[in-house]
């Protein structure tokens, strides 16, 4: 009778403990907290945006912060004190990744999970995600150019130095896409601007004095396309030549204007905000995240994921943005 | 102890930070994880300040603003070497110990030799403190630059290396204790050695020291010296800690270890400051920058914050309710 009661007892205990448990899970709010380089910055203050829109959207606990120093070391006391507080995720764009190795590897041992953007060679993350495939947006950004050029024509293309990783990367895609097409004729490829307007004005004034007929500029630092415009502008050419290339807004702004720049391309950090945070919460959620799946985002409708430098993947997404004089002012930074 | 003003504000101004940090937090402040945490952060720059502390108190405008280049360099050069040497060795514990002690010794060298350099340019070539040491800042910083490239050397996981910026001793973590070991050290050869009273002496006045026989230029270099040994043992700490080497790692903390001397009650014109003080201040700033990411606010609000600190550390000693000393009669 005490035995039957007993267990009576320890099963409805048992039941509600159970109960309770998937209560509290189904109800369960995660903390994420979004860490950047630096706080203040045009590029960061528009992935608040997206970090913030996801926390309204889901409900979860959701914030942004980083240093307010450019300082890789800086960025490390934020994560050392957000490690302390615990929350159930860390999604971080790393200063460098190198530094923030040991760091993730503690912030693992307590459980906080790691999601990462913008460091495909940092090794202790859960999954690292990049907006594109950088070979893909440098053939984007020539398609485009190839397209304002009526197909034809001399072109060449600009990169900040020989030793940048994605420059060159972009600049290659640009040039596979344009050997396609046997009309679009390349002259003196991948000069270097070391990201600076003024190096990049110079060499596209070189450029149209030695090519009166060139037809196509893509330039692959922020800055290339500034300096590129200003040529263009100068020798009374907006019309006849078209330039392309990676940059924001705030930077080529004044020159889409004026139609010395046609278009620019770039990634949007609101987006690669909110999806750092999805992926979190379908870590959290003990979701995986595969090959061609949709992230629910324009861009991440069907990434790919490859393998990390560590254990962790690399999710890549389609998300550039075309930008140009139309649509320039839905993107202010 | 508690006779001095200064001292007495930061002791006040601690239990103040821990008691709202607490509230603030609801109580989640306390967790022992959180005092590790802080405990493992303050040494790395708490070392910088007692470095940039002793070139203070030798006077004649004594700073050295080139200790996070000499911590980088120091690191850089030890890491480089130490990753050339053995690179074809196996992962034995022994091969481990062989590259761990052979980094520490190479680093602490190189920023001896970093302090001894700023030690000649000010003692001997007569250089003003403040010009050296912003020289030999970019030398360094230049050098690193150099043999980097930009990016960070990565360490990686080397044991024992990687335990003096990640182990713990009885759940004390071992930067702390190193830093608290330095601290005592330090304190006790300023306050019963030779040269430490030397040191004040000159710091106070150089011209009375001269005459009273002491070596005023050894003085300055020995203090330079150790301001890079301090600097090194720093750099010793954050590059384990990240497990990498960097050029320019840290560079944000040059002005905050200023701030930490000069709010632990430091004269930066010289002939006085103290390790308890510097000690305080650290152990203040690094609670109130934690409980500010631990509420979530904005990185900025720290930086405010601690100014708003410095000037009340200024001004409220000042005021006659922490005053203690009278005032000397005007003569």
């Amino acid at each position: 009778m005490n035995k039957k009661a007993l267990l009576i007892g320890a099963g409805i205990i048992a039941v509600a403990a159970i109960g309770a448990v998937t209560y509290t899970s189904a109800q369960r709010k995660w903390t994420i907290n979004t860490v950047v380089k630096i706080t203040g910055i045009a590029w960061f203050n528009r992935m608040e945006q997206g970090v913030k829109e996801y926390a309204k959207s889901s409900g979860n606990n959701a914030t942004q912060t980083g240093p307010a120093q450019a300082d890789a070391a800086q960025q490390i006391r934020v994560l050392e004190d957000l490690i302390a507080k615990k929350p159930d995720a860390l999604a971080v764009v790393p200063m460098d990744p190198a530094t923030l190795e040991a760091v993730f590897a503690k912030a693992a041992a307590r459980g906080i999970k790691i999601i990462t953007h913008e460091a495909d060679s940092q090794k202790n993350t859960l999954y690292d995600i990049e907006a594109f495939d950088n070979v893909a947006f440098g053939a984007n950004l020539n398609k485009r150019l190839e397209k304002c050029m009526g197909g034809a024509g001399k072109w060449t293309v600009f990169v900040g130095s020989l030793g940048s990783k994605t420059h060159n990367q972009w600049a290659d895609g640009g040039i596979a896409n344009a050997a396609k097409n046997t009309k679009m004729q390349l002259v003196d490829a991948k000069q270097e601007t070391a990201d600076d307007a003024d190096k990049a004005y110079e060499k596209a004034k070189e450029i149209i004095a030695k090519y009166p007929d060139i037809k196509g500029f893509q330039g692959s630092a922020s800055t290339d396309v500034a300096g590129i415009g200003r040529a263009v502008e100068e020798a009374g050419l907006n019309d006849k030549v078209c330039v392309y290339g990676t940059s924001l807004p705030s930077i080529a702004g004044k020159y889409l204007e004026t139609g010395a720049v046609d278009g620019i391309g770039f990634w949007d950090p609101k987006d690669a905000g909110i999806v750092m945070n999805k992926v979190a919460q379908m870590v959290l959620e003990g979701k995986k995240i595969t090959n061609g799946m949709d992230l629910g985002i324009k861009g991440y409708n069907k990434v790919s994921v490859t393998k990390g430098a560590g254990a962790g993947m690399i999710i890549r997404g389609a998300a550039f943005v075309d930008v140009d004089k139309s649509n320039m002012k839905s993107y202010p930074f | 102890m508690l006779s001095d003003g200064h001292i007495r504000f930061l002791i006040i101004a601690n239990g103040l930070i821990l008691l709202v940090a607490a509230l603030l937090s609801k109580g989640a402040f306390l967790d022992p994880y959180n005092f590790q945490s802080m405990a493992t952060q303050l040494p790395e720059i708490g070392l910088l300040a007692i470095a940039i502390m002793l070139t203070m108190v030798s006077g004649n405008g004594g700073i050295d603003l080139s200790v996070i280049s000499s911590a980088n360099l120091s690191v850089i050069v030890a890491a480089l070497v130490c990753k050339a040497l053995f690179a074809g060795a196996d992962s034995s514990a022994q091969a481990g110990w062989s590259f761990s002690v052979l980094f520490v010794v190479i680093a602490l060298t190189v920023g001896t030799l970093c302090g001894l350099l700023n030690g000649l340019l000010v003692a001997r070539a007569g250089y003003a403190p403040i010009l050296a040491t912003l020289g030999t800042q970019l030398l360094f910083l230049g050098v690193a630059t150099v043999l980097t490239g930009g990016p960070a050397v990565i360490l990686g996981d080397i044991a024992p290396l990687s335990s003096i910026g990640n182990g713990d001793l009885l759940g004390i973590p071992i930067p702390f204790l190193l830093f608290l070991a330095v601290s005592i050290g330090v304190s006790l050869m300023l306050s019963r050695t030779r040269f430490g009273f030397r040191l004040y002496l000159m710091g106070s006045n150089a011209k009375a020291a001269h005459f009273a026989g002491i070596q005023t230029a050894t003085v300055t270099l020995v203090t330079y010296t150790i301001a890079g040994s301090l600097a090194a043992l720093s750099g010793i700490i954050s590059s384990t800690r990240s497990a990498s080497a960097k050029a320019d790692f840290g560079v944000s903390y040059l002005l905050i270890a200023i701030l930490i001397a000069v709010m632990g009650g430091v004269n930066p014109s010289g002939g006085y400051g103290k390790i308890l003080g510097l000690a305080l201040a650290g152990v203040a700033l690094q609670m109130l920058s934690s409980t500010l990411s631990f509420i979530g606010a904005n990185d900025f609000l720290k930086d405010f914050m601690w100014g708003l600190l410095l000037l009340l550390s200024i001004g409220l000693t000042d005021s006659s309710l922490f005053k203690t000393k009278p005032k000397p009669a005007p003569s």
